[in-house]
């Protein structure tokens, strides 16, 4: 026995398709010590799964041809039948992926997964294996055990669902856990609790763990060492605090250097938008992967030799010039340009109201009415012209209600105003000046419409003064301005990568001239390079034409590089509005201060506070006499806050809080961030 | 053109292509391929086995099957293909519309096209005709009205999702008028089953039609079409296969090859699988 959990040795997998052999991964050697959590990260495309399913031992594709060997505690696993893996699967190695919702299967209930694997894998008799699943779940922090066997998976939320896949997990003691972006499909707060839990438990019992995610924050705070994959191949890997604080390899320089960090607005940190092209999958290799969107390649040392992955120091890097003791600069960029905002209130919304949910016709006859789910719930705000307004809040908040109202596709109650004129959201008069931009680009384009036709058709709707003849140059003008080339507009959308096709999505709310953009959620789903492009491109554009946007997000850290002013909403509600500024320090709302203390950061110079939140959400159909954070405030008061409705407090000008507790004791909020070095970015050098 | 390119590069596209695209030579110029004339009796030999003379046999007035085939390809491909258009164009129509409003219209047409569904397709075709008067045009409408519930439920469960769509949601938000979400943001997207079953339904036409002049409601004898050719030959089939052979393979012929042509379709049409 050895002290390594599992090791892959010059691991190479290739997939057969229709057109040639693809390249997934190559020249993967990397070990995973007892007891160490490995974090693997890299963007979309990067094959971090392909690993994960290649250690477990489940290929998706064809395979084509495979080489190397993967070894888990001296036990070389690449060649077992099927019938030996079906044993190592679940009992020695287990897995927890992105979505429980379609982990757990609909029809048994939580119970019955934990039995069913217990049963196949242990020799426990039917009551030892029942002691065992309760064990289990009051282990991932579930109320109620014995209730919780005998629950649907519908009948528990998301976090509560990925508790009994991590449980799962844990089932049989596996000497090896992977997984695959756990947290990604939850809310920040709850994934923040989620990691909270596993940290604890894999300190406690000593598991070895391969975690992957896109997101590097999340990586930075569990895992002990980190692997940087790019196209299928190992560019970096150590220690996290090594890596996060002075990255080496031009690809990791570049992947931190697009990424938000909480301190950027102190230290007038911009992001980098110099992402890296997708890596070369077929034909013969290039000796560096890399090369290709490497801002310091020189054919003259790169191109020799193949670069591999090689011991430099406190790291292995697969980088010639960095390898060889070389300090690269990274890439920097300069700070977020400033909005042209005015003091002139564009848009206004007094009093608004959506609801979900309508009688159906035998509820009417019968004398009933269902129950209505209310989405947004009395919401005001102002958008000044040029301005940037943020709404931010999780999943269910009517953020995106909101959104929709606004777009005219929901009705509502309440009142909207363009420049002090009332103005319904579904009359022409509205659309003309206010445009929306669609969370998922690729819904958002209709396939089958060439990027002409996309581009045309706000034109031919807004665009009156122009002629037919006019369109072609217009939308080449279009396309130039999102920085696409003209001769894109030929193209359909499945052409496009999907950064491409967010800015003909951002296009198309241009030709109409808008006054105003709602962009709903336009860079979650985007890698974080083009996330930055993205957010960059938007300032430009603002300081263009002064238009004013409504930033609809989850993400707090992007905000900073894109917002004035913040709104965050919970259950349908506007808890806070401030500057963006007021982020930085107290006063915040309590349910703010959760949301920020649970955005992972890279920041290897700050150290986060934590606040976590417990307590389930109330029903979204019940009324609320008192505070809708109540059920889940860390700093609840008492009785007030579940029975009278929060005063707005306003700590400052323009900054309006919805909370019990008084101005003065939430000022005295400790800070949640400590920047150990303000200057964190620039000790690299 | 460049669907047609795609199409011949898709190995199923190109074989029903091809099979369809003979089967409309024949269609158009059948009467002066055929070697004899359809009608002729040869009564020296009734029943005969395919032969120099009559390459599919003969049936039981020793009229040459070849003949009566490719003369009566015209009839029942040409017809079957109309009657299927109509229900498929009607039925893709109605199923968007109805799923793209919701609410009470879609309650209302949905009901109706239940209520039709209900009627088998023959008896509501009989209906039809018995309406309209029998002929062979009146045949081919009452097919196609026949076959618009069940296109309608397809477009309709489709246009379901597709409507939910952000792409429809932008045109919404754009005020596009409803002529245009229906015509281009969502038709366009539901076109892939649509094809698919109207492809299958080409089959199912030739078969009704066929029952139809059976009954003496549609084509009437001694006219060569297909499923008459069948219905006629039904009595003779233990002195000879060959009468029911011939148009049943060429029926089956007619039935691959649009099948085969909607596979390929499918594919070209949808712009992600077409690289």
């Amino acid at each position: 026995m050895t002290d390594t959990a599992l090791s892959l040795r010059d691991y190479a997998l290739y997939y057969d398709t229709a057109t040639g052999p693809v390249r997934i991964l190559d020249d993967i050697t990397l070990t995973i010590g007892r007891g160490e959590v490995l974090g693997l990260v890299g963007e979309s495309g990067s094959a971090k799964s392909s690993l994960a399913n290649a250690v477990i031992r489940d290929l998706p594709g064809k395979v084509a041809e495979e080489r190397g060997a993967i070894v888990l505690n001296g036990d070389d696993i690449t060649a077992l039948p099927e019938r030996a893996l079906e044993a190592l699967r679940g009992r020695r190695i287990a897995m927890v992926f992105q979505n429980a919702a379609t982990t757990l299967d609909p029809v048994q209930t939580l119970g019955a997964h934990l039995l069913e694997t217990l049963q196949r894998h242990t020799d426990l008799d039917a009551s030892g294996a029942r002691a065992r699943a309760l064990e289990l779940i009051a282990m991932v922090g579930l109320p109620d055990p014995e209730a919780m066997m005998n629950r649907y998976p519908h009948q528990v939320s998301g976090g509560e669902k990925q508790r009994v896949v991590l449980a799962l997990a844990f089932a049989c003691e596996p000497e090896l856990i992977l997984f695959d972006e756990p947290t990604s499909a939850l809310d920040a707060t709850t994934a923040a609790t989620l990691l909270d839990l596993f940290r604890a438990l894999q300190e406690r019992t000593g598991v070895s763990a391969l975690f992957i995610s896109h997101d590097l924050g999340t990586v930075a705070d569990i895992a002990h060492r980190v692997a940087v994959i790019y196209g299928g191949r190992i560019v970096e890997e150590g220690p996290v605090e090594h890596i996060f604080a002075a990255p080496r390899h031009p690809y990791t320089q570049a992947l931190l250097a697009s990424l938000p960090r909480a301190s950027d607005r102190q230290t007038g940190r911009g992001l980098a938008a110099s992402g890296a092209r997708p890596a070369p999958r077929r034909g013969t290799m290039p000796a560096c992967i890399f090369s290709a969107s490497c801002p310091h390649h020189r054919a003259d040392l790169c191109d020799g030799a193949p670069v591999r992955l090689a011991e430099a120091g406190d790291r292995r890097i697969a980088c010639a010039r960095a390898g060889a003791g070389e300090v690269l600069p990274a890439p920097e960029a300069p700070a977020p340009l400033p909005s042209p905002r005015q003091d002139e209130a564009l848009l206004e919304v007094e009093g608004m109201q959506v609801t979900y949910g309508r009688d159906s016709l035998v509820d009417r006859l019968r004398g009933r009415s269902a129950a209505k789910v209310r989405a947004v719930n009395n919401v005001s705000f102002r958008l000044r012209r040029g301005e940037t307004l943020a709404l931010v809040g999780e999943s269910g908040c009517g953020k995106s209600s909101l959104a929709r109202a606004l777009t005219g596709l929901h009705g509502f109650e309440g009142t909207t105003k363009l420049a002090g004129q009332p103005v319904r959201p579904n009359s022409s008069a509205w659309r003309a000046r206010v445009q929306t931009i669609f969370q998922n680009p690729d819904s958002s384009l209709n396939p089958r419409h060439s990027l002409a036709t996309i581009l045309s058709r706000p034109l031919r709707l807004f665009r009156p003064d122009l002629s037919r003849a006019d369109y072609a140059p217009e939308i080449a003008r279009l396309l130039e301005r999102v920085r696409l080339p003209a001769d894109y507009a030929s193209r359909y959308p499945h052409q496009l990568s999907g950064g491409e096709k967010q800015r003909v999505a951002i296009a198309r709310a241009l030709a109409a001239r808008p006054q105003v953009i709602l962009c709903d959620e336009i860079t979650s789903g985007l890698d974080a390079a083009v996330q930055a492009a993205i957010v960059r491109l938007l300032r430009e554009i603002q300081a263009e034409t002064g238009a004013a946007l409504v930033f609809i997000t989850h993400d707090l850290g992007i905000l900073r590089h894109v917002a004035d002013r913040v709104a965050v909403m919970y259950l349908g509600e506007m808890v806070e509005q401030c500057e963006i500024a007021d982020l930085d320090a107290a006063p915040w709302h309590p349910y703010t201060e959760a949301l920020l203390s649970s955005s992972h950061s890279v920041d290897p110079g700050s150290e986060t506070r934590r606040v976590r939140l417990q307590g389930a959400l109330p029903k979204r159909t019940d009324t609320l006499s008192g505070c809708p954070f109540a059920s889940r405030c860390p700093r609840h008061v008492g009785a007030l806050c579940d029975s009278a409705r929060p005063p707005l407090r306003q700590p400052g000008a323009d900054h309006d809080i919805l909370c019990h507790i008084d101005t003065a004791e939430l000022r005295a909020v400790p800070p949640i961030w400590q920047f150990k070095t303000p200057k964190t970015t620039e000790t690299v050098r | 053109m460049s669907t047609l390119r795609a199409l011949l590069k898709n190995p199923q596209g190109a074989l029903g292509l091809v099979i369809v695209t003979a089967l409309l030579v024949i269609a158009i110029l059948g009467p002066s391929l055929a070697p004899n004339d359809p009608e002729a009796f040869n009564f020296g030999s009734r029943f005969a086995a395919p032969s120099a003379q009559f390459p599919l046999g003969t049936d039981w007035y020793g009229r040459d099957l070849l003949s009566r085939v490719l003369v009566g390809a015209r009839s029942t491909v040409l017809l079957a293909l109309l009657a299927t258009l109509i229900g498929t164009v009607a039925g893709a129509v109605i199923g968007v519309v109805s799923g793209y409003l919701g609410g009470l219209a879609d309650e209302m047409l949905m009901r109706v096209t239940d209520a039709l569904m209900a009627i088998p397709s023959l008896l509501f075709a009989l209906m039809i005709l018995a309406v309209l008067g029998s002929s062979a045009i009146n045949a081919v409408l009452a097919i196609g009205i026949a076959f618009t519930p069940g296109m309608a439920r397809i477009a309709r469960s489709v246009t379901l999702q597709v409507r939910s769509l952000d792409y429809v949601s932008a045109a919404r938000a754009r005020g596009e008028s409803l002529i245009w979400i229906v015509l281009a943001e969502i038709l366009p997207n539901t076109i892939a089953p649509v094809i698919v079953e109207g492809t299958i339904r080409v089959a199912f036409a030739i078969m009704t039609l066929a029952t139809l002049s059976f009954l003496g409601l549609g084509a009437q004898p001694p006219a060569p079409e297909w499923g008459l050719m069948i219905a006629e030959a039904r009595t003779h089939l233990f002195r000879s296969p060959w009468p029911v052979i011939a148009p049943g393979v060429a029926i089956a012929l007619v039935a691959i090859g649009f099948n085969l042509l909607g596979d390929g379709l499918r594919d070209v049409l949808n712009p992600k699988t077409a690289e």
